[in-house]
């Protein structure tokens, strides 16, 4: 079947502003968007766009399509009858059509500290019973695509806030019970740029192709973040 | 952009979420149950004629509760629903980009207090008077 796509290309040193541009693809059941920008860029090989697994596992192909944040390779033609818009991932720079300048995200990643800080030298493993797996696995499961920010009004307001993915991956670590490194990581959470920035609007999990619910995690954040206030109060 | 190293400075939002939870509660639970008893049960004629006289509330107001049911009240009714409304206003304004900075802060919260304020007085001068 001929499928008509319009992708929103743009050239920095040439276009003041992404402009629409119409193709037809070949599209059956199993066509993704992706497929069909692989189709495209055969037909044109200027096309840039980012991509890599094609089994929703690397994040990298991410794009809005209709305006909504989606993974390319997970999103089918076959669910959008009419029309089909692809342009670049929102409140990102875009560097060229379909490729966004993901540097911020990977800036706001970093800086809750994403690993286990853990000062015991054991050669040992460190056990953890299901239970405590289960505090944080869903959290654990986040391929850093970035759709969460795009989906973001706040972030969209806001470029300095953490953000989703960040502020889960915060909670994935304060949460793993060989772990030791939440008194490092909250005062990135406790600040107005962290989880005080998130009004709750939940668009972020909807979009999330992994189910990871950083709503859920960012909540438990402000819980977090209100315990440490009140900690605090007693300290100084 | 610049490069997140330096420790960000404490948020005072836990206080204005706090008092924004507990008058989302308040909201939730205490104003229907307000509106039921004092509004749709009368106007239905659901209730017996004296249950609203002034000495039965009088005596409600000051006395029960060890004298705080009247603090209590206007406390749950009025004071925590404020906040909660003033935090969603101040969040809102920001939104539409129309502040979300220290004025429309001072403004929100400083207009739930003072509201806050006018009610705990009334309720207190009427008390000793
Ligand atoms: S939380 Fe979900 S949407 Fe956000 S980056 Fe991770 S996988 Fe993507
Ligand atoms: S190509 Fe890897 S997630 Fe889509």
């Amino acid at each position: 079947m001929n499928k008509s796509i319009s992708i929103a290309r743009y050239h920095p040193e040439q276009d003041n502003q992404p402009r629409l541009q119409a193709y037809q693809v070949q599209s059956d059941h199993s066509t993704s968007v992706l497929d069909a920008l692989l189709q495209v860029q055969q037909q044109d090989p200027s096309l840039g766009f980012r991509w890599s697994c094609r089994m929703a596992i690397c994040g990298s192909c991410g794009v809005m399509v209709n305006g909504i944040p989606k993974l390319g390779c997970k999103t089918f033609l076959r669910d959008y009858p009419d029309e089909l818009t692809v342009s670049a991932l929102a409140h990102f720079a875009v560097e060229k059509d379909l490729i966004v300048d993901m540097q911020p995200f990977l800036q706001h990643l970093n800086a809750v500290k994403p690993y286990l800080i853990n000062s015991e030298q054991s050669a040992e493993p460190h056990r953890q019973t299901p239970a405590q797996l289960a505090k944080y696995q869903q959290f654990a499961n986040c391929i850093n695509c970035g759709l969460c920010y795009s989906a973001c009004p706040q972030f969209g307001l806001n470029p300095e806030f953490l953000g989703p993915a960040a502020i889960t991956l915060a909670q994935r670590y304060n949460l793993d019970s060989r772990d030791q490194g939440k008194a490092a990581r909250m005062p990135q959470l406790n600040g107005k740029n962290g989880v005080w920035s998130c009004t709750f609007v939940g668009f972020c999990s909807d979009v999330c192709p992994k189910k990871v619910d950083p709503a859920a995690a960012i909540n438990q954040g402000k819980v977090a973040s209100a315990g440490d206030f009140i900690i605090s109060m007693f300290k100084s | 952009m610049k490069i997140e190293t330096a420790q960000p400075k404490r948020s005072d939002e836990p206080i204005w979420w706090a008092l924004f939870s507990a008058g989302g509660v308040c909201f939730a639970v205490v104003l229907p149950g307000a509106i039921l008893a004092l509004a749709i049960l009368p106007a239905l004629g659901l209730t017996t004629g004296d249950s609203l006289s002034y000495a039965r509330m009088a005596d409600m107001v000051y006395h029960s509760l060890w004298g705080l049911a009247g603090l209590a009240f206007v406390a749950a009714a009025i004071c925590l629903p404020l906040f909660h409304a003033a935090h969603r206003i101040h969040h809102g304004l920001h939104d539409l980009q129309l502040g979300g900075g220290l004025a429309s802060k001072l403004l929100c919260y400083g207009l739930a207090a003072l509201t806050s304020a006018t009610g705990v007085w009334l309720l207190v001068k009427a008390w000793v008077s």
